[in-house]
């Protein structure tokens, strides 16, 4: 027999299914950090080991769920994957229910929740869960009907891309900045080093924003390292032995771009941060990958094809490509992918500038 | 940072008892493991003649992934061909142009080998050797050769308190020239070769020899004791990193066998991996398992549907327990096994001992269950080369 006791004194994860019951009003899955989550070295001390993390196991049982009711577009697991052998391995999907923008219809999200009311239960059933800082030692998961100000709220995408496609939307009413909050971007990397699996990679793109002026994260899990971790990487800037902060640069990938790595979580942020705002001031159209627990961040600067006056998806920067008809896909070369993404490219003279910029201010965070 | 390094030396000791470092400092030769089943691949040991050739510590290589010795001049299409040696987990020789730690490149014979599990026949270890090449002994030069490569790192070196400053870019601006570059090809002599194959042996013979005190056995070659195909090395590795107790049965081979079973699900029954594997999930039944409970099962299955069942169910002692169990049915993205493309090509049984006591941080049972089913899906994203999730027929 079950214990009892856990399970009367455990969340009761079905309770969500019945909102109607519930005269309070419909309640959320609220994830509250640990505070020793806090402690950048403490936190990936265990990256690894052990069982799998809290949040990793319930991002993807609430992701498997929504599955299992049906509310997906398509079951994503069952598009066909390929690798283009090559030099590069580009990975390709073939796709044709994929839909670009699928958030567009969630108007609701570009405001803060408050409390949640009954009777608009329905359209919260995307709604996975909401993560926030919390104040015990033990990250923790309880019922809440009032997402937290400040928290960060995961959206199942019906129409994903990988397996557990998630939005990770802040629920902000005070954002300094609509366009990057620092302390934002420091809980997206808590949580991803939190979730402490290999395959979660989180994303980011500035320019391509389909909810203006509000800042949002999209995170799947992908089994194998995406084409762009594998490129080799030269060393800019390595502060391993003071800030923790080392800048390197994509060398032999179509796309130009620099890895920031650490494993100090708060450098990271201040670094990441400082550049995509001097990006973002100059209109500079860029993407983010963060990979391996938080410790990697990936950034893409872009040009505007003028062609297409498009721009690449996050993880089409970082070699991972959708398609939406057989056709397009059983064609598909690496030297096709690699014009595409070298269109995208920036010239390396302005190259040069970025790469110094990021030294830069890498340099600075440490006098 | 000593967690980690201890973790990384658990990699080997756990496998092949303490004293196995000790021995493998004696080996000559400068070579090193790696472990696949750990995030980001990282090297777990390198010997003292690989800190001597390549100028960095050993403590340095730990915890690092072995690509830390390509460079802007080192062949792509050697890369490739290691990489997907790695993926097919077979022996691998090529000349490649490897990077020192001060910068400078260096040709060197790169021996690849895989060790095996003797028991199911996973890959536990990466073997690389890297034997230096020596220069043939008329080099040829193309005539109006730019400066050595070597100089260009030299003098980014030497700029290392302003980091900033351009030249380190400029040294990797120019990469698409790296051909008219990079070193002449060197070619490894039948010497370089004899040499790196005779390293590999003894390094695993010593490993060998230090597997059976742990019981463990590990081996040059595969050995498949049991009669079903085996999972591709990626699907195997993604696997293993889920903590919960489960196995997979393949629904296309007669009788749905076990072609995976969890750690943890062998720890909750007491079978071994070779006990089972090939086997149908019916060995978990014994009296008093509800016939009516496996037949709605058996429903399920048929309807390419998930279920969630309680059942008695029987460890390998004799010793019952009331199994929470998950079964969902695994679709597979590459489309080339068995004759039904896209189509359900696996089911994850998730057992659950629903007496034990467990930790689950206020979870429900079912939700760490469905956690293991998201887990598992993903794994089974994984991509060989050759877009199967069965392994290629050697």
């Amino acid at each position: 027999m079950v214990s009892a006791t856990k399970l009367e004194g455990g969340y009761c994860f079905h309770s969500k299914n019945s909102p109607l019951d519930q005269p309070e009003g419909v309640k959320i899955h609220l994830y509250r950090l640990g505070i020793e989550q806090h402690d950048a070295l403490k936190s990936f001390a265990y990256a690894g080991q052990g069982s799998p993390s809290l949040l990793d196991t319930f991002i993807l049982s609430q992701w498997e769920n929504f599955a299992q009711k049906g509310h997906m577009g398509y079951d994503v697991t069952a598009c066909e994957l390929k690798v283009i052998e090559g030099q590069r391995d580009f990975v390709i999907q073939m796709n044709d229910k994929w839909n670009t923008f699928p958030l567009k219809k969630h108007d609701k999200f570009g405001h803060p929740f408050g409390c949640l009311k009954p009777n608009s239960a329905k359209s919260y059933e995307e709604l996975l869960l909401c993560i926030a800082e919390g104040e015990d030692t033990e990250p923790e998961v309880v019922p809440s009907t009032t997402p937290p100000n400040n928290g960060v709220l995961l959206i199942a995408n019906a129409y994903p891309v990988e397996y557990g496609h998630i939005f990770l939307v802040p629920n902000s009413t005070n954002q300094l900045s609509s366009f990057w909050d620092k302390r934002m971007f420091g809980l997206i990397t808590k949580i991803a080093s939190e979730v402490n699996s290999t395959a979660f990679r989180v994303f980011f793109d500035d320019g391509t924003s389909i909810v203006p002026k509000h800042m949002f994260f999209q995170a799947c899990y992908f089994a194998n390292p995406l084409p762009v971790e594998s490129a080799s990487t030269v060393a800019l800037y390595d502060g391993a032995t003071r800030s923790g902060i080392c800048v390197s640069e994509i060398v032999d990938y179509p796309l130009k771009a620099l890895v920031f790595t650490s494993t100090n979580v708060n450098a990271l942020v201040d670094v990441v941060s400082e550049a995509c705002l001097a990006l973002h001031e100059k209109n500079t159209v860029h993407s983010l990958m963060m990979s391996n627990n938080g410790r990697n961040v990936f950034l893409f600067p872009q040009v505007k094809n003028l062609v297409t006056g498009c721009y690449l998806s996050a993880w089409e920067c970082c070699g991972y490509f959708v398609y939406h008809t057989k056709v397009d896909f059983d064609r598909a070369s690496e030297t096709g992918i690699s014009n595409r993404m070298a269109s995208f490219s920036f010239q390396d003279g302005e190259f040069e500038d970025l790469k110094k910029l990021c030294c830069a201010i890498a340099d600075d965070l440490v006098t | 940072m000593e967690g980690e390094e201890r973790r990384l030396a658990a990699s080997l000791t756990a496998r092949y008892s303490e004293w196995v470092l000790e021995e493998l400092d004696e080996l000559r030769g400068s070579f090193l493991l790696t472990d696949p089943a750990m995030p980001g691949h990282p090297i777990v040991y390198a010997s003292r003649g690989l800190a001597a050739l390549t100028g960095y510590p050993r403590r340095e290589l730990l915890g690092r992934n072995a690509r830390l010795f390509q460079g802007a001049a080192t062949d792509r299409a050697a890369v490739s061909g290691v990489r997907e040696a790695v993926r097919a987990q077979r022996a691998h020789q090529v000349a490649i142009l490897n990077y020192r730690r001060d910068g400078s490149p260096h040709w060197v014979l790169l021996h690849l080998a895989p060790v095996f599990h003797a028991a199911d026949g996973r890959v536990l270890h990466f073997l690389a050797v890297q034997v230096p090449i020596a220069p043939a002994s008329s080099p040829r030069r193309h005539p109006g050769r730019p400066p050595a490569f070597a100089a260009c790192r030299e003098e980014a070196r030497g700029e290392e308190e302003l980091p900033c400053a351009s030249h380190v870019g400029e040294v990797f601006v120019d990469i698409d020239k790296r051909g008219l570059e990079a070193e002449e090809p060197r070619i490894a002599s039948g010497c370089d070769k004899e040499m790196a194959l005779s390293t590999a042996n003894s390094i695993f013979s010593t490993l060998n020899r230090y597997s059976k005190l742990t019981g463990l056995v590990v081996c040059e070659r595969r050995c498949d004791s049991v009669g079903i195909p085996a999972l591709s090395s990626s699907l195997n590795l993604s696997l293993g990193r889920i903590k919960q107790s489960f196995v997979l049965t393949d629904r296309h081979l007669p009788d749905m066998p076990i072609v995976y079973a969890s750690d943890a699900f062998l720890s909750l029954t007491g079978y071994s991996r070779e006990e089972i594997l090939g086997c149908n999930c019916r060995f978990l039944n014994g009296p008093g398992t509800s016939a009516e409970v496996l037949e709605e099962i058996n429903r399920h299955i048929c309807r390419e549907e998930a279920c969630t069942v309680h059942l008695l169910n029987y460890r390998k002692d004799g010793s019952t327990f009331r199994d929470l169990l998950h079964v969902s049915p695994i679709r597979n993205s590459s489309g080339k096994v068995g004759l039904h493309p896209f189509q359900v090509a696996f089911h994850v049984w998730v057992h659950l001992d629903e007496s034990a006591k467990h930790d689950f941080s206020g979870l429900t049972p079912e939700v760490w269950q469905l956690g293991a089913v998201g887990a598992v899906r993903v794994a089974v994203r994984s991509l060989s080369a050759s877009g199967s999730l069965l392994r290629p027929s050697q």
